[in-house]
């Protein structure tokens, strides 16, 4: 790494990824403070951070375009720990999601979604255009192969990122539109087919999306609970680690999917736009840093990322506050999980590799 | 460099990006600002719960301060209707753990739908075991828990079980009547007798238990403690003695059915009213039981009915003392008018009969010895209309105005009325019948001792109660005073004549069976003909003469002669009254 390269190291979007990180630690302390020791779920915060960041300054440092020659062994990778995780996968609330490794054990479904990233944009960048189904279908291999997999662990939420980012990067990569159409045409056509192949809570969660009444003390009891809590914030909140629903544990899940509900019911409306303003900060530097990537490659990779992170902060947030129907899909850098901040960490090693390595000046 | 980047479509994707936040952004503004208030309600519904401390009810106590009704701590289980995650399993735990059936169960929460933050009891007063057993699988029972409460103990079991009543929950229509008051559902609430009628004195205030709860329902914390008011404790008029002695003379006597009457003739207040046979209150404290329902009221012999107050029967001789105060009052008789009574009464071709014949006997002798041809002279030459009257201002036939629900009037017939009833002339023979209770005369068993009264006290109509004192809040005792109906209902000369006739009837003859060593007693029995088997036996005297303190009716259905059923357990009633070197039943002090 040349110290040009240093000079172009994009500060804002290292500075809102240092507040979303430390911000997010209190607020996890907050969720977390009762579940026996107080301070267990930080400890692993900030060994998770520790190891994020290590990656992230790998992946800043490693220029993105040798990391992404080796995107045939990089798919391959993908898909071989994607299917390892039917044969050596740790179970937890139903679905196969981990893959132990050593005294630590990792989610090779967050780790598929860097991944699915960098060897997309490789793929996409092979392309000058895209203008047959020859390209097309490769493409969509590509994609769907690890996302079937996901679905049958099943995890739908990541599925759908994974979605996400093929869609928004297959978009950048100049795609034609009739070929973006036709898929969307094409996913209607399935979609009850899907609907089929759901498990009985997934179904729920989506009859609840509707009308959480339907069985308040059941499927529909989160989407209900999660609504009160973030409501009863009012503006300016109840106070940092005065929330009673979250004191008390009426949010299932509010270290991990639900942690919004403590920014939202402790800080209230006030908190709960700092920290949407932090993540719009940090999605307007992703952004640019795609606009002005000095070639095809980053600015795919850095859509791919941008994509990613966007969906996550719109599914989640949304689904605290009844937009969304239920999905397992965390919170970036705030909701407990070290796999998902290790990976969030990398890709924003990734965003700033780009942009450091940017020729043209920013509009 | 021949990249171009594709500006346009990275502006799109940013674009949409910055129009997801911004719906975020509006819907937070929605949920937090706009509707901020609301869910913070519900963030406290969440939290804050809100139990009830039942308020324990009064103590009943009998006139010389023993208690005839407390209160017993006990556990129900209750259900959370908010909280029954996982119902049906929950309800079926439970239905194994109660012996209820889910339907059973599911029942009790469907009738509590309005009040859904309320806890369902329900099944109340378990044991120790169902407790235990509840609280060792809390984790496969969530919303349910367990509720100190006191239980209503009557602590003599059946006896006075009609006078004392017994409490229940509450039922729509008490519910609808009585919401302003703070009664909700699954309340107890008195629903016969003394519990009944003193319900607002009895009844306490709830107090309110404020505690916060985690999601799973269990309490955490108080946050605030509203103590309940126990409810007012009253003494009645009862005296355990004398009712102890009248339900073990009822039950002495043999026959399935009867009652006794024991009143205090200075005040009106009842000393002992047992009716037989009788049922425990302390069935329907926690719930009455459907077999334990059904046996009650598919009894034939109705335990539940009352048959001091609730039925009117034939008083048959007991009535003569009406026929003798008339004819005194109307001048027709006096001590010493004698009477022919060869054994029957000759009206037209009419025969009325008689035990035997007598000969000739004095006016007192007919009362001695209850003789029918006496009254049937008498009656006929009163006539019905007098007969009635008579009855009427002796508080035959009409409500006493006891303070407890279902009392009947009884009848007692006239020439007037039997027209307008039966749609038939009242015939001079309906007179003779009369004069001897016969006929379509009914009678309470409280009525006539309420009569009896008043020949006792000199001519004064006292209305019939049961309350002595009720406790203020600050124990200070306020009093029932008497309550005079109708007064100086006889003329002196009269009622002398009546007593001693009553007198001799007690202690020379037919009632001889109630005479009490080295007490005086008047009285009169009756054995009355009706149409649905043997004779009822009565007997209804007073004592001691000279200042009577105790009236007694002993009344035994089918009992067949009142001197041979009924005077034995008035006998048992006096003793208890007066027992050896006896202090007389404390008089109700006035103020």
């Amino acid at each position: 790494m040349n110290p040009r390269a240093l000079r172009y190291l994009d500060w804002v979007l290292v500075a809102s990824t240092v507040a979303l990180v430390a911000g997010g630690a209190v607020i996890l302390y907050s969720a977390t403070r009762t579940f026996g020791d107080p301070w267990s779920f930080i400890r692993a915060r900030a060994m998770h951070a520790l190891a994020g960041t290590v990656l992230l300054v790998l992946f800043a440092a490693l220029d993105y375009r040798m990391l992404a020659r080796a995107w045939q062994p990089l798919l391959g990778l993908t898909v071989l720990l994607l299917a390892a995780v039917d044969v050596l996968g740790r179970t937890a609330q139903g679905a196969q999601r981990w893959i132990p490794l050593g005294p630590f054990s990792f989610q090779p479904s967050e780790v598929a979604k860097l991944l699915l990233i960098i060897t997309l944009a490789k793929h996409l960048d092979g392309h000058r255009e895209i203008t047959s189904w020859r390209q097309i279908i490769p493409l969509l291999a590509h994609a769907g192969i690890p996302i079937l997999l996901i679905v049958q662990q099943p995890d739908l939420g990541t599925a759908m990122v994974l979605i996400a980012i093929f869609i928004a990067m297959f978009f950048a990569g100049g795609a034609p539109l009739r070929a973006i159409a036709g898929m969307g045409a094409a996913a209607a056509a399935v979609a009850p087919v899907l609907w089929g192949m759901l498990h009985d809570y997934q179904r729920k969660r989506l009859i609840v999306f509707i009308d959480p009444g339907i069985d308040p003390q059941g499927a529909g009891y989160a989407l209900i609970q999660s609504k009160i809590a973030v409501g009863s914030g009012q503006l300016f909140g109840k106070g940092l680690l005065q929330g009673t629903q979250n004191l008390l544990h009426f949010i299932p899940e509010q270290h991990t999917d639900f942690i919004f509900t403590v920014v939202g019911e402790e800080l209230g409306f006030a908190g709960a736009i700092v920290m949407l303003a932090l993540f719009a900060l940090w999605l307007w530097r992703a952004g640019t840093t795609a606009v002005a990537a000095r070639d095809r490659l980053g600015m795919l990779m850095a859509v791919g990322v941008l994509a990613m992170i966007a969906f996550h902060v719109f599914v989640n947030i949304g689904m605290t506050v009844g937009l969304m129907p239920i999905t397992g899909i965390p919170l970036p850098f705030i909701s407990h999980g070290g796999s998902a901040l290790v990976v969030m960490l990398a890709a924003t090693g990734l965003l700033l590799n780009i942009g450091m390595r940017r020729k043209r000046i920013l509009f | 460099m021949d990249y171009v980047p594709p500006t346009r479509r990275l502006r799109i994707l940013l674009a949409i990006i910055a129009a997801l936040l911004g719906v975020l952004a509006v819907r937070l503004w929605q949920v937090q600002v706009l509707q901020g208030a609301r869910y913070l309600q519900q963030s406290e519904e969440n939290r804050v719960r809100d139990y009830v401390i039942t308020a324990p009810r009064g103590v009943i106590y009998d006139r010389k301060g023993r208690p005839l009704v407390s209160n017993r701590p006990s556990f129900a289980v209750a259900v959370l209707p908010l909280e029954l995650r996982r119902k049906d399993e929950v309800l079926a735990n439970l239905s194994a753990i109660l012996d209820l059936t889910v339907e059973e169960i599911q029942e009790k929460i469907t009738a509590n739908r309005a009040r859904p933050f309320e806890p369902v009891r329900v099944r109340r007063d378990v044991g120790p075991r169902i407790v235990t057993m509840i609280e060792e699988n809390r984790l496969d029972l969530p919303g349910v828990i367990i509720l100190a409460e006191p239980v209503r103990h009557y602590l003599h079991g059946s006896l006075a079980a009609h006078a004392l009543g017994y409490v229940g929950e509450i039922d729509e229509a008490e519910l609808a009547a009585r919401r302003e008051h703070g009664y909700r559902q699954g309340d107890l609430i008195g629903k016969a007798g003394v519990e009944r009628a003193y319900e607002s004195i009895l009844r306490g205030v709830d107090g309110r238990l404020r505690m916060e709860v985690d999601a799973l329902g269990r309490p955490l914390r108080e946050i605030a403690r509203v103590p309940a008011v126990p409810g007012r404790s009253i003494a009645l008029t009862l005296d355990l003695d004398l009712q102890r002695a009248a339900a073990e003379g009822l039950r002495a006597s043999g026959q399935r059915s009867g009652a006794v009457v024991a009143l205090d003739p200075r005040t009106g207040g009842i000393l002992a009213m047992e009716s037989l046979p009788s049922y425990d209150p302390n069935l329907f404290a926690t719930g009455i039981s459907s077999s334990d329902w059904r046996r009650l009221t598919t009894d034939p012999l109705r335990p539940m009915l009352s048959r001091a107050i609730s039925t009117a029967f034939e008083p048959g001789s007991v009535f003569k003392v009406v026929t003798a105060a008339a004819a005194l009052e109307e001048g027709i008789v006096t001590r010493t008018s004698t009477f022919h009574a060869p054994g029957y009464f000759r009206l037209g071709s009419w025969v009325f009969r008689d035990l035997r014949a007598w000969g000739t006997v004095t006016f007192l002798q007919g009362i001695q010895h209850s003789i029918n041809v006496v009254f049937y002279n008498l009656g006929y030459r009163l006539g019905g209309e007098r007969l009635a009257a008579q009855a009427k201002r002796m508080g035959l036939g009409e409500l006493t105005g006891i303070e407890l629900n279902g009392e009947v009037a009884g009848t007692i017939p006239s020439p007037s009325t039997k027209q307008d009833l039966v749609g038939e002339p009242w015939y001079p023979g309906d007179s003779v019948n009369m004069s001897i209770g016969q006929g379509a005369v009914t009678v309470t068993p409280l009525q006539v001792a309420r009569m009896m009264a008043s020949v006792a006290n000199g001519g004064t109509l006292l209305r019939p109660h049961l309350l002595l004192y009720a406790f203020e809040r600050d124990r200070a005792k306020t009093w029932t005073p008497p309550v005079a109906q109708r007064e100086r209902i006889y003329t002196t000369p009269a009622l002398a004549v009546l007593r001693e006739g009553l007198q001799a009837a007690a202690e020379r003859g037919t009632g001889r069976a109630s005479a009490v060593k080295g007490l005086t007693i008047a009285g009169k029995t009756g054995s009355a003909e009706n149409p649905r088997g043997r004779p009822h036996a009565w007997f209804a005297g007073y004592a001691p003469v000279e200042a009577p303190r105790v009236v007694v009716v002993a009344f035994v259905e089918h009992g067949y002669r009142g001197g041979l059923s009924a005077a034995p357990i008035v006998r048992r009633v006096f003793e208890a009254a007066f027992p050896p070197p006896a202090p007389p039943p404390a008089p109700e002090a006035t103020p």
